[in-house]
């Protein structure tokens, strides 16, 4: 097996894999960030044949590590990168208990931080990445981390995953250089990695007071409203994957965030739009 | 003879109200329950004792304004039901 | 890099042993820990330990969500005991929500998953009426597996609750009827030990031989490492509370035609974990004994299953154990068809 030791905002990976090319991939991708030669992880993660003879044989990659579900379905190998994002990912999602984790993105300005959460396709991720472009510090695109003890939010700035429309879009904005290799035809259609600007991978370590919350909803017309208390309340323990297992912890993280963390539902149609509609609520807030 | 309903103590829930509905948080359970406003109000008046529906339905009236009286026990019973399949109340 | 389970072995057995690892050597036990499902017991027993400050938030979220896993089991069981209290009829708890229900060593630090309790045979239908009443509803309506379970199994097919998503399972003996050995479900019944909640837990020798039987004849050695670390615990608590008890012991292993599988059990324990046990009920090591700790062994550290050979042959062995051949080559065409 192959390794690579990859540390994000608090969380320290250690990868295997039967295969170089992933690995090579990762690292590529991963320059900048804090490289650990101690050996010590938080997690391991593993990428495999699904059957051994699968490892030259139509190769398919299996995930797996400390945390794994059993139905996860095989990826090809040209698409491993996705599948070592998506094994760190479940780590997080099964295994770390150290934060309230909210399936949101995140950027960072002023010490303040704005979070972004919502179905797939409501553009949190895009959103993200385009604002880290325009003076915000990105936090990350997938999870928020909320400390229970201090309730700031903690960076955590994986690769940003950019699917279909959103790589054309960025691509505009975001030299060449910071891509990884286009997938194509992967189970959420094309997907490419950008590495996040280099000033967000610098600061992970930096921790942010939440000040505002946003459920964006792409593809009508422009407008915010306001939601009750409950709702936003349910949809985060929707939104969380590890809510229930954090117990009472959890309960009182999540109750303080909703209590003191102003929150609109936001709908908008082009990135320019939702631009706007967040200066106009960041120029107001105390 | 009623069945009697008895609360779980009140130090294994946390209580938290959000506009329209409030949080219970029940340590022994882990679980979340989100309720409507009858709901805290039960728990409150039961206290510790072990009482009927329409127990619970006098003490509510006198600290509660109920508006229509008269099928107040029937709701009152109805949410007890529930409550002890969620394990706040428990049957005694 | 590590090519077996033998440092979470050592570390179980003697903290000590983890001073001398490196980082790496830290990864490698954690992930093994977690892959066996001991990483809640490997965090309690290190306590006190001078750990390195890279490991110590790993062993406390392993603490917390073990606490956390305790809490759960207790309040399935509690919801079991409400849902079946008119009933009138003793529920015993079995496995880890037994362990923590009676506050034993073995439930400390433990995983727990579904909730397991053995009920008398005559109560099952009713048993399986008033779980449904209470919310629990089948996991499969495949009536295959639902005649498979009833005319072969020892338990109902699982039952999961709708809303908090938790399965139990409901035995009407520890193990498949068809299996042997046999225990004897009514002796067990009989004595069991009722706690102060209403429930009941098996009586002390009983526990552990049905955590023996476990060992024997259920799965292919999967969790063996854990099952034998529940042994090594409850062997070390019930002989020195009772003087008596390898006497005890003795005449239920007899009583349930576990003798063998008891020796065999109390020589890997003490293989393994250096369990204090009384050497006339272990017996004389067998070559074969060997075979099973290579099997016990075999993960390394990436947390990856090793020795697949090894592994085949306890998985066609096991399945010889609970199931006649013919009923064998039908329960496995039916996983063939079906994929």
């Amino acid at each position: 097996m192959h390794q690579l030791y990859l540390t994000v905002g608090p969380t320290r990976f250690r990868l295997a894999s039967t295969w170089r090319q992933p690995l090579d991939q990762l690292a590529a991708l991963y320059k900048d960030y804090p490289t650990s030669q101690d050996g010590y992880a938080d997690f391991t993660v593993r990428l495999e044949p699904e059957k051994p003879w699968r490892r030259y044989i139509r190769p398919s990659v299996h995930i797996s590590g400390d945390f794994w579900l059993p139905d996860a379905a095989p990826l090809p190998l040209d698409q491993s990168l996705l599948a070592a994002e998506m094994g760190m990912n479940l780590q997080m999602a099964l295994g770390w208990r150290r934060h309230l984790l909210l399936h949101a993105s995140s950027v960072e300005k002023d010490g303040k931080a704005l979070l972004m959460t919502g179905l797939s396709g409501s553009g949190k991720s895009t959103l993200s990445a385009m604002l880290a472009e325009k003076g915000w510090r990105f936090m990350g695109d997938e999870f928020a981390l909320l400390n229970p003890d201090t309730g700031m939010v903690h960076s955590f700035p994986r690769l940003i995953s950019l699917k279909n429309e959103a790589i054309a879009a960025m691509r505009a904005i975001v030299p060449e250089n910071r891509f990884g290799p286009l997938m194509k035809g992967t189970p959420k259609g094309d997907i490419r990695h950008v590495m996040p600007p280099l000033d967000a991978v610098n600061k992970m370590k930096d921790v942010a007071k939440p000040a505002l919350l946003l459920f964006p909803r792409f593809g009508h017309d422009p407008a915010l409203r306001d939601m009750g208390k409950s709702e936003i309340f349910v949809r985060l323990t929707q939104a969380s994957t590890n809510y229930v297992a954090l117990g009472e912890t959890g309960f009182r993280a999540l109750t303080r965030f909703v209590d003191t963390v102003p929150t609109k539902a936001m709908d908008y149609q082009s990135g320019d739009q939702a631009e706007e509609l967040i200066d106009s609520l960041w120029s107001k807030l105390p | 003879m009623s069945q009697l309903y008895r609360a779980a103590a009140s130090e294994g829930l946390i209580q938290h109200p959000l506009d329209s509905m409030t949080l219970i948080f029940q340590k022994s359970s882990g679980i979340t329950h989100v309720v409507a406003d009858l709901v805290p109000a039960i728990l409150t008046v039961m206290g510790a004792d072990a009482l009927t529906a329409e127990d619970i339905t006098g003490r509510l009236s006198d600290s509660y304004d109920l508006e229509d009286s008269g099928d107040a026990a029937d709701i009152v019973l109805a949410r007890l039901v529930e409550l002890s399949s969620l394990g706040l109340v428990e049957q005694v | 890099m590590m090519r077996d389970a033998r440092p979470l072995v050592d570390a179980l057995r003697d903290p000590e042993t983890v001073l001398s690892l490196d980082g790496a050597g830290w990864t490698n036990l954690i992930s093994i820990a977690r892959a066996e499902s001991l990483i809640g017991s490997l965090a309690h027993r290190l306590t006190g330990m001078a750990v390195p400050e890279q490991v110590r938030p790993i062993l406390k979220d392993a603490i917390q969500a073990t606490d956390l896993a305790r809490q759960q089991a207790l309040w399935e069981a509690d919801c079991a005991r409400r849902a079946l209290a008119p009933l009138n009829s003793k529920v015993v708890l079995m496995k880890g929500t037994a362990y923590v229900a009676a506050d034993l060593d073995a439930g400390v630090g433990r995983s727990i998953g579904d909730l397991d309790i053995m009920v008398a045979q005559d109560s099952l239908s009713a048993v399986e009426e008033a779980l449904l009443d209470a919310g629990w509803e089948w996991v499969k309506p495949d009536p295959y597996d639902d005649q498979y379970y009833r005319e072969h199994m020892h338990e109902l097919p699982p039952l999961i609750h709708r809303e908090r998503d938790r399965m139990i399972d409901v035995h009407h003996t520890t193990l498949p009827q068809t299996a042997r050995p046999t225990p004897d479900p009514q002796a067990m019944l009989d004595a069991a030990v009722k706690l102060d909640s209403g429930l009941y837990v098996m009586s002390p020798a009983d526990m552990l031989l049905h955590s023996v039987a476990h060992l024997s004849a259920d799965g292919d050695l999967t969790g063996g490492l854990r099952n034998l670390w529940d042994i090594d615990r409850l062997v070390r608590q019930f002989s020195e509370a009772d003087e008596q008890f390898w006497i005890v012991l003795g005449v239920r292993a007899r009583l349930h035609h576990l003798e063998p599988h008891l020796a065999r059990a109390l020589r890997l324990a003490f293989r393994l974990y250096d369990t204090p046990v009384y050497k006339y009920r272990a017996g004389q090591t067998k070559f074969t004994d060997y075979l099973y700790i290579r099997r016990l062994l075999a993960r390394d550290g990436w947390g990856r299953k090793t020795r697949k050979f090894t592994r085949q042959a306890f998985y066609i062995r096991s399945h010889w154990l609970r199931m006649p051949p013919l009923m064998l080559a039908r329960h496995l065409w039916a996983k063939w068809r079906k994929g």
